[in-house]
């Protein structure tokens, strides 16, 4: 009778520390897991920032926008205003995505200012008037030809391509 | 009889804390090396993207004559030839550090991700012309460069970013 109690203690003994070592090597698995995965959103985080990089390049590249088809991602000044303004009404179907705009980012401002206007700083190309939009938005190079004693040069400045796009769970549920 | 049971049940503790203290010195080795070594984006696409941009502005230095003013990447090249600006009465070198202090100044301000960065500017196989660097580096480095041709030279442009 006391082997048996014996046996049972061991056995509970044995049990406990199985028990005892899983959910260690448990919560080990975890850390280490949470360590692992920190660095994959990381990674997926910058992937998805190149990928909208390149979508922005295919619309500031289009001959609509652009300024010279040998520079990418550089839109021609003059073309923003003429497609900011009534003209642009025009392309409202062409547009792939629901709102085109452009932003001077240098040198900075402490306003925003539409354009057309004096010392504007923002072009409105397009904006289909949805709500819940998803922005993305890269680096551009806004250049104008301009003449000056004679001579013509191009003058560019730094701006900001901002795309919205609708989100995939609101577009759905249309 | 008691005892002996004590002394198995003690002996699985020890068994248990040897094999605790081992997995938490190999995390603590792993961590180590993890945190040393930051993820390092060599070629990063939204760095490139502030180069491009910023390699094409057009700055207020005229190297021969008005209305002739130089883009960044020529004012590197200006900077490397030791040139000056005309219309400004300064060495391109100076302008140079001055006015891409400004730019990348505002430009990183707008960016509230960006803790840190530094624009080096160097020969290929020589010496530095050029470093502007602010911040302090704490999390994942972006980097990307831009190689300008002048004669024969090969002049690099790298840029380093900190989120």
């Amino acid at each position: 009778m006391r082997n048996v109690v014996r046996g049972q203690m061991k056995i509970q003994q044995m049990a406990v520390m199985i028990v005892a070592v899983f959910f260690f090597f448990v919560l080990v698995g975890l850390f280490f897991l949470g360590i692992v995965f920190k660095d994959v959103k990381g990674s997926a985080g910058d992937l998805q920032k190149e990928q909208a990089i390149s979508s922005l390049k295919v619309i500031a590249d289009m001959p609509e926008l652009n300024y010279d088809s040998s520079w990418s991602m550089c839109v021609d000044e003059d073309k923003l205003r003429v497609m900011s303004g009534n003209f642009g009404r025009t392309y409202d179907l062409f547009w792939p995505v629901a709102s085109v705009e452009v932003y001077r980012v240098y040198p900075k401002f402490d306003e925003v200012k539409k354009c057309p206007g004096v010392g504007c700083n923002y072009y409105e190309v397009f904006n289909n008037g949805q709500r819940d939009l998803k922005t993305y938005s890269s680096y551009v190079s806004i250049c104008r030809k301009v003449r000056e004693s004679g001579s013509t040069y191009d003058d560019c400045e730094i701006g900001k391509l901002v795309v919205g796009v609708k989100q995939a769970s609101s577009a759905e549920n249309r | 009889m008691g005892n002996r049971i004590n002394k198995f049940g003690q002996q699985e503790i020890v068994g248990f804390v040897l094999i605790v203290v081992l997995v938490v010195v190999g995390l603590m080795v792993y961590l180590v090396i993890s945190l040393k070594d930051s993820p390092v984006n060599d070629n990063s696409v939204a760095v490139g993207n502030i180069l491009d941009v910023m390699m094409k502005y057009t700055t207020e230095c005229a190297i021969v004559y008005e209305p002739d003013y130089d883009s960044f990447e020529d004012l590197f090249k200006s900077c490397y030839l030791g040139d000056r600006c005309k219309n400004l009465g300064m060495m391109a070198c100076d302008y140079l550090n001055e006015s891409l202090s400004s730019v990348l100044g505002d430009l990183m301000a707008s960016d509230a991700s960006v803790d840190f960065y530094e624009l080096d500017f160097f020969v290929g196989d020589g010496g530095g012309l050029l470093k502007i660097s602010e911040g302090n580096c704490s999390g994942s480095v972006s980097v990307a460069q831009r190689k300008i041709v002048s004669g024969s030279e090969s002049l690099v442009v790298r840029m380093k970013i900190c989120r």
